[in-house]
């Protein structure tokens, strides 16, 4: 069965090297059923790479071990639902994934905008090409189709893969990353077929919107694996892999952004087509940095072979995108200027030039190493501090801009109103800082001023939902909640993305107080039963110790009884696996949330020594950190509501591009 | 060999969809795709300049109402705005009657 | 205006890191000796392993990850050791050199995962 898997993926490349060759042929020449040829042969490379994904699949399931892969990542006793996981856990596997997400995105994003011909003619070579590389990639460099004389049993999986976060995590973020080529095929289409208008920005504004978010849950899932399950204490490493997924995240808020820009005013085009682009080069790139062993991560420091194709793959992409930006620069022209350097338009401005400055700056931090090794022959690294610094130096900028954002006015703010619409937040504001220094909370000022912004920027927001629903209640007429529903039902993109903001802040005041305000606690020497060590006003005693067998691991976790003033609150069970099979521990933390402190009370057993029974005990407390996690949940539900279909906009614009319909009335 | 089999099968049923437009239309009255002409790109031209008027008047109205607009800075720039949506408007049907106030209705949101 | 201020970002954070200095020099064993300052030393770790990271000091060597270079390099270490390390496994440790031996910080060390996803430490970030 592995050569069908291989013979489908070479129809695969059959296929989009065609859609590639004869889509650009037939956009050139105009040639339309030529064109439909092109766009059904991305449909069907949909559906061979469905087939050559459904032949991996079953393999997994089965335990085939006569395809190296299957031997390479599962194992007979391996769990179902972990072998199934195993589709991703492997280099030509995820390959696999990429390019089924791809031709699955590009199969539906070319059909559901057919009508649009003159456009989608381009999109189709562009997405041929893109497709064309990942399928050269899985059919003569990286096969999960190579097969051997199948050993007793397969290698198994990692036991840190093994937990429900290798199910959602690299899927998640794999839709992000792959959404973020349909904008980008479409921007690069609209420049070939010399269009200037909106319209690639508007077909492709919830493919944008939905691959942010699917990147974003990816990222926060990741966090929320390492935290869990890794169990440092900590939830972000500025680790090159986890930059990799940060980087396009960033560039494609930027992008989120000023597109509104181009569509209210009709300026930065040729900003918003570099975005784009920017974006999915920086998407491109989080692959071959998580997959090549370039940069030295945590996550790989061994040269694959596939990192030469994958630079000469961006190499490539990035002329062609720059090239045919600047061929076309004579189109792009604004014919508008920003008004007022006070204005909700410059508001938008600054933000994504700080959106734009720090993920460059990450960039340079992960790149750094790789440039210094070049140039000076001597490699160098940088780590938290630098990014502590520049996350300080543009993340608070940009929090605070969340704020004045919607308090601007578009166009040109009157400075009388400013002072009037500003009052409350700036209240709010100042009260909270001062509320916190009192509380000596001013110890850490990146901590203070994350906190003081977050109220600026949470009282702007409900001030925004008030303002809003008393103005539609003043027009329409109606009660409250009604006015508040028809507010929010008007204004999709609007009020989504307060909330979508609002989960910024939550994320802003979870990760301040869980970093800058957090205690450790690790006592040097360990504790003996019975005794007992201070965190934050509770008190940890270490009173037992226990092994107990598990199904694959022999786990050993000790008995920590959590008192506070004298009451008990909770027991912790920190400790260790053994995984004899993989000859391998894990770290089992104990967590207690604290709805004290919407934190946690994080437990790490750091070392057991077996006969003396001391236990070196690691101990965090961790104020906020959960808002972390429920930000995720409030940033779906804003990027739901931003996304919903608007029946009525929707028809607008199909009359707006509606061909031939010049006196179609209005 | 049934793997050969069923991969021979999967090939043709490509090259069957892909050769599709060919075989549906052999001799096609038209094989070109339409150029958006010199009068549809001015169209959607105007249409998005005409939207874009609109929702600013729309925009300024809201701003206005819910106080990031003083009144006197709305007096000077509701006029301008209201004069570039009626040139929109009339570039766009120059023989139509077109109400300002009616279209930014109508723009709703 | 852009452009200006892209150029100024930019110029920023390569100051930052030229002056301030934030970056720390990677090394390999065979290419330490002679190195005195505060570096990050990336090898494989070779036996024995013997002692206590939360006593006297564990103790180990390292050789390089690849390469013909038979340097092995003692390195004595205190702090929280991450569950992957083992001998032959690869790791990072900031420290410096004292003498012959490498002295890593506390809570430095970290090692690579073997497989491509989950990351491996037990520093003290986040």
């Amino acid at each position: 069965m592995a050569d069908l898997g291989r013979a489908a993926l070479l129809v695969t490349f059959g296929l989009v090297v065609y859609a590639l060759v004869a889509g650009s042929f037939a956009a050139w020449k105009r040639r339309r059923r030529l064109a439909l040829s092109a766009q059904n042969a991305l449909f069907a490379a949909f559906a061979t790479t469905a087939v050559a994904a459904i032949v991996l699949v079953v393999a997994l399931v089965r335990r085939d071990f006569t395809f190296q892969y299957v031997a390479a990542h599962t194992s007979k006793s391996l769990p179902l639902g972990y072998a199934l996981s195993a589709f991703w856990g492997g280099q030509e596997g995820s390959l696999l994934l990429w390019l089924l997400i791809l031709s699955g995105y590009s199969a539906l994003a070319v059909w559901l905008n057919r009508r649009s011909r003159d456009l989608v003619v381009w999109v189709v070579p562009v997405l041929g090409l893109v497709a064309s590389f990942f399928a050269f990639m899985l059919c003569f460099v990286s096969s999960p189709f190579v097969v051997a004389p199948a050993p007793a049993d397969g290698a198994g999986m990692v036991a840190s893969l093994q937990n429900p976060y290798m199910l959602a995590h690299p899927p998640m973020l794999y839709l992000g990353y792959v959404g973020l080529t349909i904008p980008f095929a479409f921007g690069m289409g609209a420049l070939l077929s010399r269009q200037t208008d909106e319209r690639w920005i508007i077909l492709t504004r919830r493919w944008t919107l939905a691959a942010w978010t699917f990147l974003g849950v990816g990222q926060l899932l990741g966090a929320h694996w390492a935290y869990t399950e890794i169990g440092w204490g900590g939830y972000y490493a500025w680790d090159p892999v986890e930059n990799a997924a940060l980087m396009p995240w960033l560039a494609a808020t930027a992008f989120l952004h000023s597109v509104m820009i181009q569509e209210k005013r009709g300026m930065l085009k040729v900003w918003n087509m570099v975005l784009v682009a920017l974006a999915f080069l920086l998407s491109i790139f989080g692959t071959f940095l998580t997959r090549s062993g370039v940069v030295n991560s945590i996550h790989s420091f061994s040269q694959s072979p596939l990192g030469g194709w994958f630079l000469g793959f961006i190499a490539v992409m990035t002329v062609f995108s720059v090239g045919l930006i600047y061929i076309r620069l004579p189109l792009l022209r604004a014919r508008t200027k920003l008004e007022s350097l006070v204005s909700r338009e410059a508001t938008f401005l600054y933000n994504n030039l700080l959106l734009v400055a720090l993920c460059l700056t990450i960039l340079w931090g992960v790149m750094y190493p790789l440039l210094t090794q070049a140039v000076r022959g001597e490699t160098r690294s940088v780590s938290k501090p630098y990014y502590d610094f520049f996350l300080h130096t543009f993340g608070l900028p940009l929090l605070l801009l969340m704020g004045i954002g919607p308090l601007v006015a578009w166009r040109r703010a009157s400075l009388r109103a400013l002072g009037k619409t500003f009052l409350v937040p700036l209240v709010a504001a100042i009260v909270t800082g001062v509320a916190l220094i009192g509380v000596g909370l001013g110890s850490s000022w990146p901590g203070l001023l994350t906190y003081t912004f977050s109220a600026f920027v949470a009282a702007s927001i409900v001030l925004e939902f008030w303002r809003g629903t008393t103005a539609r209640r003043a027009i329409a007429g109606e009660s409250l909640p009604r006015a508040f529903g028809s507010l929010v039902a008007r204004n999709r993109r609007r009020y989504g993305g307060y909330v979508v903001h609002a989960s910024i802040v939550l994320l802003a005041i979870g990760i301040a107080g869980s970093s800058a305000y957090q205690t450790v606690r690790e006592p040097a020497h360990g504790l003996r039963k019975g005794q007992s060590m201070e965190i934050a006003g509770y008190t940890l005693t270490y009173v037992a110790l226990s092994t107990r067998q598990e199904a694959d691991a022999q786990a050993t976790r000790a008995t920590v009884l959590v008192s506070r003033g004298g009451h008990h609150v909770t027991t912790l069970h920190p400790g260790k696996n053994w995984y004899p099979v993989e000859q391998q521990t894990s770290n089992e933390v104990s967590i207690y949330h604290d709805p004290r402190n919407v934190g946690d009370l994080f437990a790490i057993a750091d070392q057991i020594d077996p006969k003396s029974q001391i236990l070196f005990l690691k101990v965090l407390v961790k104020p906020l950190v959960n808002l972390i996690w429920l930000a995720g949940f409030v940033f779906v539900l804003g990027s739901a509501i931003a996304m919903w279909p608007d029946a009525v906009e929707q028809r607008r614009l199909a009359e707006r591009y509606a061909p031939g319909a010049v006196s179609a009335g209005l | 060999m049934l793997a050969l089999v069923l991969g021979a099968v999967l090939a043709l049923l490509a090259v069957l969809l892909v050769a599709r437009p060919f075989l549906r239309e052999p001799a096609p009255v038209e094989d070109r795709i339409a150029e958006p002409g010199e009068l549809d790109r001015r169209r959607v031209e105007l249409v998005e300049e005409r939207d874009r008027a609109l929702g600013a008047l729309k925009e300024l109205e809201f701003d206005h109402r819910t106080g990031k607009i003083a009144d006197d800075d709305y007096r000077a720039l509701v006029g301008p705005l209201r004069r570039r949506a009626a040139e929109a408007l009339r570039a766009l049907e120059p023989r139509a009657e077109s109400n300002v106030s009616e279209q930014v209705t109508r723009i709703g949101r | 205006m852009i452009a200006l201020s892209v150029a100024a970002a930019l110029a920023v954070f390569i100051l930052y890191t030229a002056v301030v200095g934030g970056a720390t020099t990677q090394l390999s064993p065979s290419q330490l000796a002679g190195h005195t300052d505060h570096v990050s030393l990336v090898g494989a770790v070779v036996g024995p392993v013997t002692g206590d990271a939360h006593g006297a000091g564990l103790r180990f060597r390292v050789k390089d990850v690849s390469g013909p270079s038979k340097v092995l390099v003692p390195v004595v270490y205190h702090g929280s050791v991450p569950d992957l390390f083992k001998v032959g496994r690869h790791i990072v440790l900031t420290g410096k050199l004292h003498g012959a031996t490498f002295v890593g910080d506390s809570g430095s060390l970290v090692t690579k995962c073997p497989s491509k996803y989950a990351p491996a430490k037990s520093s003290t970030s986040g």
